[in-house]
């Protein structure tokens, strides 16, 4: 008596296991790989564009900010759209310098457009109404709402040769995301 | 009840019950009898299911990926019958639902409706307003328009300020690195399948419990106990049109649901902001400088939820529940003011003057203003480009935006030409387009050239040295400079000593030279006219090829300089094709060659002068959109691009 007892005891915990792993096998597994499918954009790296934004006889060392589209190949998804605006930067030159400083547009506080006005001393952003000089720091420092100056980007000039022993200066850029909300810029992974 | 219905209801009785789940339903006792402050949680039921409904409807005709979803939305809110009242109900009923909850929870915690045995009912319905909360975030950026977009890419980027886990968060959210195809899909998903599954659950647990624990009188001794069917289902069916009404009301008075022009990373939003209900966490934002963003963007917006969350165990301490109230009016009046703040630094120029004290704001303003009035026209602009009979092009509304002379001449204009040109109509200075007006131009008013209009101020003596033709600063062509020949020769023709019969005859001449001159540029603005006045044109190009010196005293004419028509290799600018789209292309391509202003050419650069576009500083779209523009060649409603 006591032993079948143990018996059916032993079966009913068998049975309740076993009811408990197929059945949450049946619906996790499906569950599961959905979700799977849903973290996939954790394994994919984010790819920093080379780009050329413009001529550096586009840049004169005025001083003054000066906007330019960044247009790359853009990859969305089942897409390959040769050529798009992905983002903006503004080349400001000071006077005497052979190089320009690369801006990108991206507000390091919380990534609204940075603005500026042709003739402007310095970039507004327009949510937050960070502001920055024209050399990218913060007009009132860390009592402006962004926790950094403006980002800068990698910026490469290049020589290139035309018809009739021309040459001219293109200027590229390493078009980088970076994170908002630091004090440090932190690429974006 | 006839004699085959009652055998009908009795057969589906036996089967199911149902007359007994109905009594269930209806027979709830309301202690106290019914009242209109027990209306806000049915009112919430029913914006819901109107959300559901309207929901399923815009579900039908939406289409979210980066070229179909903005596109598929216009369509709905333009084309398709009530599309706009479908759209204006589910926009409106998000906001006036976020009320609703606000007004809810005040309720229940004014009236201690929360306390034991309500606890986990209370928690559930903070779980509720959370998920309401996170279906209009998620529903924001389905239109993937400009407005939509720059809101969501903050709200993405708050949410990877969150520490540890929020670089992983936002690239879920996104579906990538970058917004795309997958961030609609994904926020689609959640908007109309996760969420709202999860609401459903939730909100069964929460009537559930709600029934019950009976519903919590106030004042249970206050009247007579009624029955919710029909004393209270009347009070909430008379709100729930009160606020259907209020969501009619504004979906009319605002013309339905506003739709912006199509997202495009590029091109600059200013006036980037969330929508109305979450217009206070975006002020609240102002007051964290530098990394303490992360305290006003994550930090203490959790803590207050888990204070609210924690409300039915704190209501129990001694003064518990006062505390709770005095908390919550503080946080809803806290969060109205922030809204308001919000709502009055961004329209302070409209109602304002700007002096020093308030300089920085209203700048700040006007710049909000602007840029909300700019997108407004873009939006316009795009909905006309849209609606032609061409239609949308499979590659998205983005490619009629970008394509467009309209769009996107000013702001080419304004990157290549501003520094020296000026844009601006002489005789209505106050343009939208003021941004172009360049006070000190080192160059010619490029408003309307190759117009008569234009071409007649050429030929005139007083407004040839006006800045608006050659009489801008460091001018070659005014004064004591080098190449003053053709000033000179206006002016000299007619000069103040001609008598007036003839200085009419020799303005006469002028104007038929305008008119021939102008017809080279072949303007669609002028296409009528021109045609028109095809003698005029005639006599007008004959002039120009040398009877003009049987006019003119000093016996000369346009072709003892320039080469038209019949008399070439004479010299330059060469008058044939005079601003025609190749002679204006060609022109700024290179405007030192030999067929424009050659050695004179004293400032403007060549901007595509190579064959190798890499050389050069403009790319031929680009030299095409700014001629278009200038030239008023574009899209115009009614007519086939």
């Amino acid at each position: 008596m006591v032993e079948s007892n143990m018996n059916n005891n032993r079966r009913t915990f068998v049975a309740a296991i076993v009811a408990v792993a197929a059945g949450a096998l049946a619906t996790l597994t499906p569950l599961a790989v959905g979700v799977a499918t849903f973290l996939s954009p954790l394994f994919r790296k984010h790819k920093n564009h080379h780009v050329r934004v413009a001529l550096l006889s586009q840049v004169p060392d005025d001083g003054l900010p000066r906007y330019f589209p960044v247009l790359t190949d853009r990859e969305d998804a089942w897409n390959r759209t040769p050529q798009q605006r992905v983002g903006a930067v503004y080349l400001v030159r000071s006077a005497g310098e052979a190089q320009p400083i690369a801006f990108t547009a991206k507000c390091p506080h919380a990534g609204c457009f940075i603005g500026t006005t042709s003739g402007a001393d310095q970039f507004k952003c327009p949510c937050h109404t960070s502001t920055f000089r024209l050399d990218g720091s913060r007009v009132r420092g860390d009592e402006e709402v962004s926790p950094r100056d403006m980002d800068r980007l990698p910026l490469e000039l290049r020589k290139i040769n035309g018809e009739n022993g021309l040459s001219v200066t293109e200027v590229w850029v390493e078009y980088i995301d970076f994170q908002t909300g630091h004090k440090q810029a932190i690429r974006t992974a | 009840m006839s004699r085959p219905i009652q055998t009908l209801v009795d057969w589906l009785d036996d089967r199911t019950g149902m007359r007994k789940l109905t009594r269930q339903a209806l027979d709830e006792r309301v202690p106290g009898g019914a009242r209109w402050r027990y209306v806000w949680g049915s009112t919430l039921v029913v914006a819901f299911v109107t959300q559901a409904v309207t929901g399923l409807f815009l579900w039908m005709a939406y289409s979210p990926s980066t070229q179909t979803a903005w596109e598929s939305v216009t369509y709905i809110q333009h084309e398709m019958t009530g599309g706009w009242l479908l759209r204006g109900i589910h926009h409106y009923m998000a906001h006036v639902m976020v009320l609703l909850l606000g007004l809810h929870l005040l309720q229940v915690v004014v009236d201690g409706a929360y306390r034991a045995p309500r606890e986990l009912n209370f928690v559930l319905g903070l779980v509720l307003m959370l998920l309401v909360l996170g279906l209009a975030l998620t529903g924001y950026l389905l239109p993937w328009d400009q407005k939509g977009y720059w809101a969501t890419k903050v709200s993405t980027e708050l949410a990877s300020q969150t520490p540890v886990i929020g670089s992983a968060l936002k690239s879920l959210a996104v579906g990538g690195t970058e917004y795309g195809h997958h961030t609609l899909t994904r926020f689609f998903a959640f908007h109309a399948g996760l969420l709202p599954t999860l609401l459903v659950l939730v909100l069964v647990l929460h009537v559930a419990l709600f029934r019950r624990h009976g519903l919590h009188a106030r004042d249970p001794n206050r009247a007579p106990d009624a029955s919710f069917w029909p004393d209270q289902l009347l009070k909430d069916s008379v709100a729930a049109l009160g606020v259907l009404t209020v969501v009619l009301t504004l979906t009319i008075y605002y013309g339905g649901a506003e739709l912006s022009a199509p997202a495009d990373p590029a091109n600059p939003y200013a006036a980037a902001r969330p929508e109305t209900y979450f217009l206070f966490l975006f002020q609240f934002l102002k007051w964290f400088p530098g990394e303490a963003e992360v305290w006003g963007a994550i930090v203490i917006p959790s803590i207050v939820l888990a204070v609210l969350f924690l409300m039915p165990w704190i209501a129990r301490s001694r003064g518990g529940h006062v505390k709770n109230v005095i908390l919550l009016f503080c946080l809803i009046g806290g969060a109205a003011a922030l809204t308001a703040q919000a709502i009055r630094d961004d329209y302070l120029a409209s109602w304002t003057e700007r002096t020093d004290a308030n300089a920085e704001q209203f700048d700040a303003s006007a710049t909000f203003l602007a840029a909300k009035h700019q997108a407004q026209l873009e939006a316009e602009r795009i909905l006309e480009l849209a609606r032609a009979p061409e239609k949308i092009p499979p590659t998205g509304a983005l490619t009629l935006m970008h394509e467009d002379p309209y769009l996107q001449g000013p702001k080419l204009f304004a990157q290549h030409c501003a520094s020296c040109h000026n844009y601006v109509d002489p005789q209505h200075p106050d343009s939208q387009l003021s941004h172009l007006v360049n006070e000190k131009p080192t160059a010619p008013n490029l408003f309307g050239i190759g117009s008569r209009q234009w071409i007649s101020g050429l030929l005139d003596p007083k407004k040839i040295t006006s800045p608006h033709y050659f009489g801008y600063e460091g001018s070659p062509f005014v004064g004591d400079a080098e190449n003053t020949e053709m000033v000179d020769f206006i002016q000299e023709s007619l000069g103040e000593d001609i008598p007036e019969p003839q200085r009419k005859e020799i303005r006469a001449a002028f104007q038929k030279i305008a008119a021939a001159l102008s017809a080279e540029a072949k303007l669609p603005l002028q296409d009528e006219i021109d045609r028109r006045d095809q003698e005029t044109i005639a006599e007008g190009r004959a002039l120009i090829e040398g009877d003009l010196a049987d006019v003119l005293e000093s016996g000369s004419s346009c072709t003892d300089c320039h080469s038209f028509g019949e008399m070439q290799d004479i010299g330059s600018p060469v008058l044939d094709g005079y601003m025609s789209r190749a002679w204006l292309i060609d022109f700024i391509r290179n405007p030192a060659d030999e067929r424009f202003y050659g050695e004179i050419n004293d400032r403007m650069p060549a901007f595509a002068p190579h064959a190798n576009a890499r050389l050069n500083q403009l790319d031929e779209k680009s030299l095409g959109l700014i001629v278009d523009w200038l030239r008023g060649d574009w899209h115009r409603a009614g007519a086939r691009r």
